[in-house]
């Protein structure tokens, strides 16, 4: 069998990560401002654009490196079409054009709510098809039915803030420093979840809502400090453990919901905000007590990464789905499109 | 001179969108401010609504922007919260939007303020102990 050896990158926001796929294995996955930081020294800007150019190179001899192959044995090279910020995406993108042309080998042009998704399928256990996903993270919140590596239904998505958004915005409010998500969620451990009670947000279907579990949290807070100014210090674990615990329920309460519609009872969860202790346990014991079964990926590829546009990319190889020059980025890609 | 609107709840909302965008005229530039969790990002989308956008405006915090189409017209919605300094603005290429002549909605705008054109609108969503609102909108020259 022939091997299929391709690059992917990925810089659809903050960081830029390159990655190299062998016959589906993950051969390495470097993402800026951690490996390159280390090995080229100086700072690594945390932001966009003018950061990618500069980490682009770099990163990718890395990924190149550490998998120890040349360029001359790429078979394709992929990279973000989006979604994602423009100026972010049209380095990436402009990158893997260059490369695929002057090495003469396939482009491919990964979705990047695809590839969080598919980011399953790099290490075992992998799911079977077909399986739901609940994708979280700052930016986005999206429930989704997968039957085959290519086959997406969108069945919710957030009408407002994403989830970890929800947890970094609420966390300033009570105090917290931005992002607030991985501090609320060790503050959280040691609350009480039951002391206060924030109400679940009504929204029909499988969609998610998040800005007025925010507003109400903004109201009691409001009320509390009138009457003792330091009532946000005195109770900030069972804050955070409310706040934790109703964010939680309103993502659980859509995936049972889910269950219940499909009739598919195989749950993973993709994005950063997979590794909220809350979320994973709540998973976790709802799916024990249902006999249903979890996939929940290895944190580095739940995180924007590059790997995971490596493992949506060897998919669309094998199945001949090339993109050609005229490739362009789109900031606002739907789910289902490639 | 500033102008000012009340809003006594969410079904105040489209009213206030109307009255917002004949406030506006011809201003392009919406500086929005006002404090965490008071509706910025609901009162942005109820304008949006006004303005035919059909697609689902959600918070560009993690992205920066959002981008929506509005029958020919282009609406860029920002949410600068989490940018820690002007060059990380430069960086996202924020002049390229502002220059763009397109409806700029911008949420938490101050750290871009030496960006701004002279001319732009200030817009600032109070919240009142008893849960009412208020829109005070500016025309900035």
């Amino acid at each position: 069998m022939p091997q299929t050896t391709i690059l992917a990158i990925e810089s659809s926001c903050d960081d830029t990560g390159a990655a190299v796929i062998r016959n589906g294995r993950l051969l390495s996955n470097v993402v800026a401002g951690q490996a390159v930081h280390e090995q080229y020294g100086g700072v690594v800007p945390e932001l966009a654009s003018r950061a990618h150019q500069e980490n682009i190179i770099p990163v990718v001899e890395a990924a190149l490196n550490q998998a120890g192959v040349t360029l001359q044995e790429l078979d394709a090279v992929a990279c973000t079409r989006g979604p994602g910020l423009m100026g972010a995406l049209l380095v990436g993108a402009s990158f893997a054009k260059g490369l695929a042309l002057c090495l003469d080998i396939p482009l491919l042009g990964i979705n990047h709510m695809q590839a969080h998704i598919l980011a399953h399928f790099i290490d075992e256990p992998k799911p079977a098809f077909p399986f739901l996903c609940l994708t979280v993270s700052g930016g986005h919140t999206q429930l989704v039915q997968l039957n085959s590596p290519s086959d997406f239904i969108l069945l919710g998505q957030t009408r407002d803030d994403a989830a970890g958004e929800a947890f970094d915005k609420i966390g300033k409010l009570l105090g917290l420093p931005y992002p607030a998500g991985p501090v609320l969620d060790k503050l959280a451990q040691n609350g009480n979840p039951g002391r206060f009670d924030f109400p679940e947000p009504q929204v029909a279907g499988l969609d998610f809502s998040f800005s007025g579990l925010k507003t109400s949290v903004l109201y009691f807070l409001q009320a509390e400090i009138k009457q003792n100014p330091d009532f946000v210090q005195e109770n900030l674990a069972d804050l955070c453990a409310a706040v934790q615990h109703r964010i939680v329920q309103i993502l659980l309460h859509k995936f049972k919901k889910a269950v219940q519609q499909t009739g598919i009872t195989r749950l993973a969860i993709a994005g950063g905000v997979s590794a909220n202790s809350g979320l994973r346990n709540g998973l976790l014991q709802l799916a024990e007590s249902q006999g249903w079964q979890t996939f929940i990926p290895a944190f580095a590829y739940c995180t924007d990464n590059a790997g995971m546009v490596a493992m949506a990319a060897h998919f669309r190889y094998l199945a001949g789905d090339f993109d050609d020059q005229t490739l362009l980025p789109d900031p606002r890609l739907a789910l289902t499109a490639t | 001179m500033k102008s000012t609107y009340d809003l006594s709840g969410p079904e105040d909302l489209a009213a206030a969108a109307d009255w917002l965008l004949r406030e506006a005229g011809d201003s392009k530039i919406w500086c929005i401010e006002g404090p965490m969790g008071v509706g910025k990002t609901t009162l942005i989308a109820s304008v949006c609504s006004r303005l035919g956008v059909e697609d689902a405006v959600s918070s560009p915090t993690y992205g920066l922007v959002n981008e929506y189409r509005a029958g020919g017209q282009t609406v860029y919605h920002f949410d600068l919260y989490r940018l820690k300094s002007i060059g990380e603005a430069l960086d996202m290429g924020i002049e390229t939007y502002l220059d763009s002549g397109s409806l700029c909605l911008i949420e938490w705008p101050e750290i871009i303020q030496p960006l701004l054109p002279l001319a732009y609108l200030q817009i600032t969503l109070r919240i009142f102990e008893d849960r009412t609102r208020q829109l005070i909108c500016e025309h900035v020259c």
